[in-house]
């Protein structure tokens, strides 16, 4: 059934993909910024923020990849179901929702794979020589997909806030700017001060980015807490977990709220 | 004298055949398949000044691409077009100061604001006088009988009002000829008789319309001339006289029965369409029986469960028109 | 004298527009003006743990920032809507309306829908520069006046590339992406151009002139812009007429000049 969806989707977006071929034009050119930003800055420094020029260079390669291996709208659709009543549809089936759009996701993402992930992996790569193959291979795949699911159940969370506002839009975007900050996109974390970084510990916003791009990149004392990598991974896990079980816990008010009010 | 001059209008479009399966979508990046295809092809017409001229024709017969040349928005690809001595595409600025649109499903009101703020946009735009702008207004507000309308915003209007706000916002200017494309389309009869009101009085001042639907009714009731295109070719063009002549007062009645039906007429009316034994059409010829006469008699020689009068549908129109 | 007359009626409608929605207003303003300043928070942090564009001090990168900021609130308020307006417009078959008017049709898309969500987005801008330059001192009237005059220049470049973007909408239908491509060049305008290899540099002050946009000015009002950088006001002062002229042509096809 997963995967009949995910096929569905996955043809149904390649006729978007003039869309895709967008990243494989803007991720490079932000990756360029970044590299010089980095050469500029790491002048007379060894390390910054806990990690060597290269280590830094190879974050912001990983970072942007994660980015295409885990991004999704389950917020912004769902959202949009619920606004319009289209979700209604969806309690009539004999399938889950949130499997549903997990499944989406994946077909989409398996898109992403191989429209924007493989070419901008392969621009990294060969002309900008960056060392983007992961050391620890095992660890980063595993973390790369704690983060997709992770990025799932959390926009997942949002979309259904609908259920509860009208203007569950501008929880969306505050999320989406805390998370522009926070995830790790930006900068790494490890350049924000101690507090900050044990705060994140405990919000959403590293573990899709910030964390799987370490692991990525190799390093095995992450932030000023020097976490491990099988430690980080640990933490993601948990934190996913957590987040599954949120999700299920809204879903279930949310459908009791759904139904009672009567769409 | 002629206001409106058309002469073989043509205007085709190029697009790409597109295929659906991957190894075809592959090959249309490299090759692709030109196909032409004529909207409007080859059609001449005058329009006399004064008169309203309705321009009738199916969905997609190519009424749009025609309005959208009369208006100056697109240039012909062959033919001439000839309004008031402009020619509407190449003097576009010039020429759109004299011509006045409304779009029925386009509106040009700014939605979150009352119309009366588009309003004072336009006459910015067209750089109307202050004096003549006032003088326009009342006297359009009164006509359509909006004057506490226009101050509200334009999302809190009923589709009648908004229309009606769309027929100011296009006549401000005073233009002599203003263009309607499907300009009754969605409103209740109410509405529909008072911008009708509108439009001949309009008229009567001097102003000439041209006027695209696919509402019989609109022609009826307000048209001097009727062109209509099929398929991008002119397949009728006179008077709404001859036009009555040719097709004869016909309504058609849907009736659905409860006893089948197999004959070919009922109480002197001919049986056009038969959908089961059921649910039949029939076409009256209002001439020779008035409807209210027919549908007194009716009752007397069938019993049915439902009704509906209707005017003739436009695919009959031109299939009839064809035939003659 | 008519246009100005105009575009002052359309900038009253825009405000009505806008009080009509107060709320909205206010918070899609203060949306927008957050995430379009969190970019300089990543120069904080960098200066935060030591390190430094060299030559520049934390402040002095800010002021870039803060330039290209409210550079781009400019732009985006003349010219930023007519990229989505001719989208929707061109989707929904609904061109021709803009066509009626006897008016330029660029003007007037651009005057009707003049954007008031980067009001914020400005003032905020206007407020990091000037607190920024009260930290690193401005070169005198000199200074102002060249600033003003590569300010402009930078406005102009990023109103070209709306209406690049623009034009390539009429071709590229409904790819909502379009925007992200030109996001990414103007990035090489939010830094000092030093930390650019040559030609990168040559590419960003002549080519594409994004330096314009935050740079240039910034270095101005700091009495440091390089004499031979003037030379740029041409490429961009061409850029907007090449945006005008892109988006006229493609009009011209759209109603069928040899298209």
């Amino acid at each position: 059934m997963c995967k009949a969806v995910a096929f569905v989707t996955y043809k149904e977006w390649s006729a978007y993909r003039t869309h895709s071929l967008v990243s494989v034009f803007v991720g490079p050119v932000y990756f360029m910024v970044q590299y010089f930003i980095c050469t500029a800055i790491y002048g007379g420094n060894i390390t910054l923020g806990g990690l060597e020029f290269e280590q830094t260079v190879r974050y912001f390669g990983a970072s942007a990849l994660i980015g295409y291996l885990t991004m999704d709208f389950a917020d912004w659709n769902l959202q949009m179901l619920v606004r319009t009543g289209k979700f209604l549809t969806f309690t009539l089936r004999p399938m889950h929702h949130r499997f549903f759009a997990l499944s989406q996701k994946i077909g989409h993402r398996v898109l992403g794979f191989f429209l924007e992930f493989l070419p901008c992996l392969f621009i990294f790569a060969l002309l900008f020589k960056v060392e983007i193959i992961p050391r620890y291979m095992g660890w980063t795949v595993l973390s790369v997909a704690l983060a997709f699911l992770m990025n799932f159940y959390v926009n997942y969370c949002l979309g259904m806030t609908a259920f509860y506002f009208v203007q569950a839009n501008g929880i969306r975007v505050v999320y989406q700017l805390l998370g522009s900050i926070f995830s790790g996109a930006l900068i790494p974390l490890s350049f924000f001060p101690e507090v900050i970084q044990r705060i994140m510990m405990f919000l959403p916003f590293q573990y899709t980015n910030y964390i799987p791009a370490m692991v990525w990149t190799g390093n095995n004392s992450i932030g000023e807490m020097g976490m491990t990598i099988p430690q980080a991974v640990l933490y993601q896990g948990i934190a996913v977990i957590f987040t599954a079980l949120l999700s299920e816990v809204i879903y279930r008010s949310s459908i009791k709220r759904f139904t009672a009010v009567g769409a | 004298m002629v206001a409106i001059k058309a002469e073989n209008l043509v205007k085709s479009y190029t697009t790409y055949k597109r295929g659906s399966g991957f190894k075809e979508t592959v090959k249309s990046f490299f090759k692709r398949e030109k196909v032409l295809i004529n909207a409007v092809d080859g059609i001449s017409f005058e329009i006399e000044q004064g008169t309203v001229c309705g321009i009738l024709g199916p969905n997609g017969a190519g009424k749009s691409t025609t309005i959208k040349m009369l208006c100056g928005a697109l240039f012909p690809t062959s033919g001439n077009i000839d309004v008031m001595g402009y020619s509407p595409a190449r003097d576009r600025m010039k020429y759109v100061r004299k011509i006045g649109a409304v779009f029925g499903q386009r509106s040009q009101l700014i939605w979150d604001i009352p119309p009366v703020d588009s309003f004072a946009m336009n006459k910015a735009i067209y750089g109307i006088s202050d004096e003549d702008y006032k003088k326009r207004l009342d006297e359009m507000t009164e006509l359509f009988d909006v004057g506490e309308v226009i101050h509200k915003p334009t999302r809190v209007l009923s589709l009648g009002e908004r229309m009606k706000c769309e027929f100011i916002m296009a006549m401000l200017h005073s233009p002599e000829i203003v263009f309607l494309d499907e300009p009754t389309i969605g409103l209740d009869v109410i509405a529909k008789n008072q911008i009708r009101e509108v439009v001949g009085e309009m008229n009567r001042k001097g102003t000439t319309f041209i006027l695209t639907t696919h509402d019989l009714e609109d022609v009826e009731q307000l048209a001097d001339n009727v062109i209509i295109i099929n398929h991008g070719k002119k397949v009728f063009d006179d008077t709404l006289t001859s036009l009555r002549n040719t097709l004869g007062s016909k309504k058609i009645v849907d009736l659905t029965l409860t006893k089948p039906y197999n004959g070919d007429e009922i109480n002197g009316a001919k049986v056009i369409g038969r959908d089961n034994e059921f649910d039949i059409s029939l076409e009256v010829d209002t001439e020779k029986q008035p409807v209210t006469e027919f549908l007194k008699s009716l009752t007397d020689h069938v019993s049915f469960r439902d009704i509906s009068v209707k005017e003739l549908p436009m695919d009959m129109i031109i299939t009839r028109i064809y035939s003659e | 004298m008519r246009y100005i007359k105009i575009y002052l009626a359309c900038l009253h409608t825009a405000f009505s527009r806008a009080a009509a929605y107060r709320l909205d207003f206010v918070l899609g303003n203060l949306i927008t003006l957050l995430s379009n300043i969190i970019f300089p928070l990543a120069t904080v942090l960098i200066y935060a743990n030591g390190a430094r564009f060299s030559g520049w001090t934390m402040w002095e990168v800010l002021l870039i920032q803060s330039v290209f900021s409210m550079s781009n609130a400019l732009a985006s308020m003349i010219s930023g809507s007519v990229l989505w307006v001719t989208m929707d417009s061109i989707q929904a078959g609904s061109f021709e309306t803009v066509l009626l008017k006897p008016l330029s049709p660029l003007f007037f898309i651009a005057a009707a829908n003049f954007d008031t969500g980067s009001i914020g987005l400005f003032l905020g801008g206007l407020a990091m520069t000037v607190i920024s330059a009260s930290f690193t001192g401005i070169c005198g009237t000199g200074g102002i006046l060249l600033f003003l005059l590569m300010f402009i220049s930078g406005a102009a470049v990023m109103c070209g590339l709306d209406l690049i973007m623009a034009a390539i909408s009429f071709k590229w239908v409904g790819n909502s992406r379009i925007p992200e491509i030109f996001d990414s060049i103007k990035e090489f305008g939010k830094y000092p151009m030093g930390i650019f290899p040559r030609s990168v540099q040559v590419l960003s002050s002549l080519i594409l002139p994004v330096s314009a946009v935050g740079f240039f000015p910034a270095s101005a009002l700091l009495g440091r812009l390089d004499i031979r950088s003037l030379i740029s006001v041409l490429p961009c002062m061409l850029f907007l007429l090449f945006g005008v002229w892109i988006y006229n042509r493609m009009i011209k096809i759209y109603e069928g000049v040899g298209g």
